[in-house]
């Protein structure tokens, strides 16, 4: 093609040029002629070295480029094949499809979950806000706050090698003693083998309360201190002196006239009784028992009458909430009598309370949770060394530190029972017509609960 | 005691502005030289007045504002010649608001507070108004650290407006418990009977002058409990009236007002130069904020703490057990009182 080229510009300005002599290089080599009448060889170059050359738009010998649109094997066309494709199409489809449904999926379904999941866990990590509920000295108890059940009276325990021995755990009695003792009745209750344990709120509001009294110590009953008893303690500081008289409603409030009546008629027996009451009753994990589920309990078992806050431990707890608390605050964990509080961040104690025992059960770690004292924080500093830190990743059947507990309570009539893995809340509501539930607990650690039917006493 | 109408009237006429106001200047110091006394308050009928430089100070007794350091020592001192007081005459007390936190968290005042809230009930401010109205009341502190040697009288004043038990914009407070050195005060309100929500049918109703509202079971029956080292009462549902005034966080917060919460000591101590990593600043250590590195609370020994005596302790209150005794804070030597 060059070389055509080539003859057909000398043929055409053949006659056009004219010989100047100042050199190589300059335009001015157009107007050379040789004498001998031949062409130059440099005019059939046609490269374009004059700086004007003109490449025919029909040119054979240029290559395409990657994207030129021309060339079919080029990039914008196939692309363009591809999408107009069958096949292409009907995957793209697919994708989208697929798109949709994990977006979906992800905003019904694992986000709510994750979330509800780190709203469990923020309350408890140190990291987060400016402290914790629990840090504080908090109000004081009058009487044993903590206190373990006599080994003796542990089913399968030291005293009991044949594994005969029972525990019976009654919800809020509000002094209806005839449920009681139909209950009672019900379970076969024997006191030479079986111990009984009420979760508070023995006395106040129902018909018997000194009877109820009376019944729980002849058959050696105990019982944790609820928020009635408190009250009776507490008032019979200043009571009971002979010449005070019961104050009326009308200079009191209805429910501290009735107490004031109800301590005129107890003797000293029956305040010793109340006196008597921990706060918390520890029980260990019975020696028998060997498959833990909902409906076995191999675990330490603690006995309190409204609610404990997970994490914390049971010293640091605020004897009225202990005594009191229907849920807590899911950031700052303080607890709260209400089931839910004005600031709307309450949850139901004891949902926290199964995250966190379930979390402690399956191994997972609690690094960065919060540390109560000192000697904590030490032990927590310990275990930074990197063998312990691999260790940590892996859940391990039991964390070293904390071991799940499950909680018995009562206090909240408007839950109802509440039986959960790891806590059991016997409340059902029989001084305003319920019924009254027994929970009771062999040597193999099974859990069987038992209820009557109560009259309405409010 | 019962003063008759001739004396008040002639009280009334020859009062400074002519108006019903606490007891005058020159009648309750020996040695007056001026009195720092508001009393250009144009509200008629306020009874109780604050000073001219600072809002809790008696303005007939206190001259200037005290620092950070002196003021936790007279306030301590003021709650318990207050308490065994009140156990004297047998007046049915209890601590309330910023009081009862204080209370909550450590069984000592907040070091940030500047007053004490006390509560009464009412049958105890007619006692105290009948029987004990401007009573003085001298203490031996044994405190040689105080410019006063620890000899500190304690005046007991009753608002004349107690017995009118409706809502009042200007006599809120029915008595104060006045140090007559420095014009620190505790505000005594009384808790009375709700009449008109009791006509609409609510059990147990109370009320206070200062708006706030309560039930008779939240506060009865009385728990019997200790504060600065002496027996008090606290209200029966204390955390749900603290909650309820101050939200969750005041029961969960460890820093609050440029302190942190000490859960070793169980007690509150201002935060130092060295919890902030501004030792090398530049700055005057007046307040609490940025004290000097050397002033490390937590080793606890420092000379004012006198291992054979507590303190700002009443002399005559030596045989009754107080539980948790409370060291002094240690003093600061650099500071310059603010005036």
């Amino acid at each position: 093609m060059t070389q055509k080229l080539g003859q057909e510009q000398v043929e055409e300005k053949e006659t056009q040029y004219e010989y100047t002599p100042q050199g190589p290089g300059l335009d001015t080599r157009q107007h050379m002629t040789t004498s001998y009448g031949h062409k130059p060889l440099i005019d059939q170059v046609t490269n374009g070295w004059r700086g004007d050359v003109k490449i025919p738009e029909d040119s054979g010998d240029y290559e395409p480029g990657f994207c030129d649109i021309e060339d079919e094997g080029s990039c914008p066309n196939v692309s363009r094949d591809i999408v107009r494709s069958r096949r292409f199409r009907r995957m793209l489809a697919l994708v989208v499809v697929a798109a949709i449904l994990a977006y979906y999926a992800w905003q019904a379904y694992l986000r709510p979950r994750l979330l509800e999941d780190w709203e469990f866990k923020e309350g408890f990590m140190s990291g987060r806000g400016n402290g914790t509920y629990g840090m504080a000295r908090s109000g004081d108890f009058d009487g044993t706050a903590i206190k373990d059940i006599d080994a003796a009276l542990v089913p399968g325990g030291k005293a009991d090698h044949d594994g005969k021995r029972r525990l019976v755990f009654i919800g809020d009695i509000h002094g209806c003693k005839k449920e009681l003792l139909h209950l009672l009745d019900k379970i076969d209750f024997d006191s030479a083998k079986d111990h009984l344990i009420a979760t508070g709120d023995v006395v106040s509001k129902g018909p018997d309360s000194a009877g109820v009294l009376d019944e729980l110590i002849r058959i050696g009953a105990e019982s944790v201190r609820g928020n009635h008893e408190d009250r009776l303690v507490e008032a019979a500081k200043t009571m009971l002196d002979d010449d005070v008289d019961v104050p009326s409603a009308a200079i009191t409030s209805k429910g501290s006239s009735k107490d004031a009546a109800l301590l005129k008629h107890m003797k000293p027996r029956h305040l010793r009784f109340l006196h008597d009451m921990p706060l918390m009753l520890r029980i260990p994990a019975l020696p028998l028992a060997k498959h833990p589920g909902k409906h076995h309990i191999a675990e330490e078992i603690t006995v309190i009458h409204a609610g404990l806050v997970p994490h914390v431990p049971l010293e640091k707890q605020d004897p009225y909430f202990v005594m009191n608390m229907r849920s807590i605050d899911h950031k700052t964990h303080v607890p709260s009598a209400l089931h839910e509080t004005k600031k709307g961040n309450s949850k139901p104690w004891f949902n926290i309370w199964n995250w966190y025992q379930d979390r402690i059960d399956r191994g997972r770690s609690v690094d960065g949770f919060h540390v109560y004292s000192y000697a904590e924080w030490l032990g927590k500093q310990a275990s930074h060394g990197w063998f312990e830190k691999v260790r940590h990743v892996l859940p391990s059947k039991h964390n070293d530190k904390v071991t799940p507990q499950v909680a018995v309570y009562g206090h909240d009539s408007k839950m109802g029972l509440q039986l959960h893995r790891w806590s059991k809340g016997l409340d059902s509501a029989c001084v305003s017509g319920g019924h009254l539930t027994a929970m009771v607990l062999d040597a193999k650690g099974k859990t069987e609960i038992t209820s009557v039917k109560c009259k309405n006493y409010k | 005691m019962r003063l008759p109408f001739s004396i008040l009237l002639a009280c009334f006429l020859f009062s400074p502005n002519g108006i019903l106001a606490d007891a005058p200047y020159d009648q309750v110091q020996d040695n007056p030289t001026w009195s720092n006394q508001n009393l250009d308050d144009v509200r008629a009928d306020k009874y109780f007045h604050e000073s001219t430089f600072a809002e809790h100070y008696d303005g007939r007794f206190g001259d200037r504002k005290l620092n950070y350091d002196e003021r936790r020592g007279h306030l301590t001192a003021l709650m318990q010649t207050y308490i065994s007081t009140m156990n004297d005459i047998g007046a049915e007390t209890w601590i309330m608001h910023g009081s009862l936190l204080g209370w909550y968290w450590s069984r000592k005042i907040l070091p940030w507070d500047s007053d004490i809230d006390a509560m009464v009930s009412e049958q105890s401010i007619h006692h105290l108004a009948a029987y004990h109205n401007m009573t003085v009341h001298t203490f031996d502190l044994h405190n040689d650290d105080a410019e006063d040697n620890g000899h500190r009288s304690y005046l007991l004043e009753v608002n004349p407006h107690y017995a009118n038990g409706s809502l009042d914009e200007v006599n809120k407070i029915d008595a104060r418990w006045i140090d007559t050195t420095t014009g620190l005060f505790i505000d005594i309100t009384t808790l009375r009977r709700n009449a008109t929500a009791e006509a609409r049918g609510i059990d147990g109703p109370m009320m206070v002058k200062d708006r706030h509202h309560y039930n008779y079971d939240d506060i009865f029956p009385l728990r019997h409990t200790t504060f600065e080292g002496y027996p008090i009462k606290v209200p029966f549902m204390y955390a749900d009236i603290l909650i309820e005034e101050y939200g969750e966080k005041a029961l969960s917060d460890v820093y609050c007002e440029n302190h942190i919460f000490d859960a070793e000591l169980r007690e509150w101590r201002p935060l130092s130069c060295k919890d902030r990593g501004t030792c090398g600043y530049f700055r005057n250590p007046v307040d609490g904020i940025n004290l000097p590195a050397s002033l490390d609370h937590s080793v606890g020994g420092s000379k004012t703490n006198a291992p054979h005596q507590i303190a700002g302790v009443p002399s005559a209150l030596h045989n009754l057990p107080h539980v948790g005794e409370s060291p002094r804070p240690p003093r600061l030597s650099q500071q310059r009182p603010s005036r």
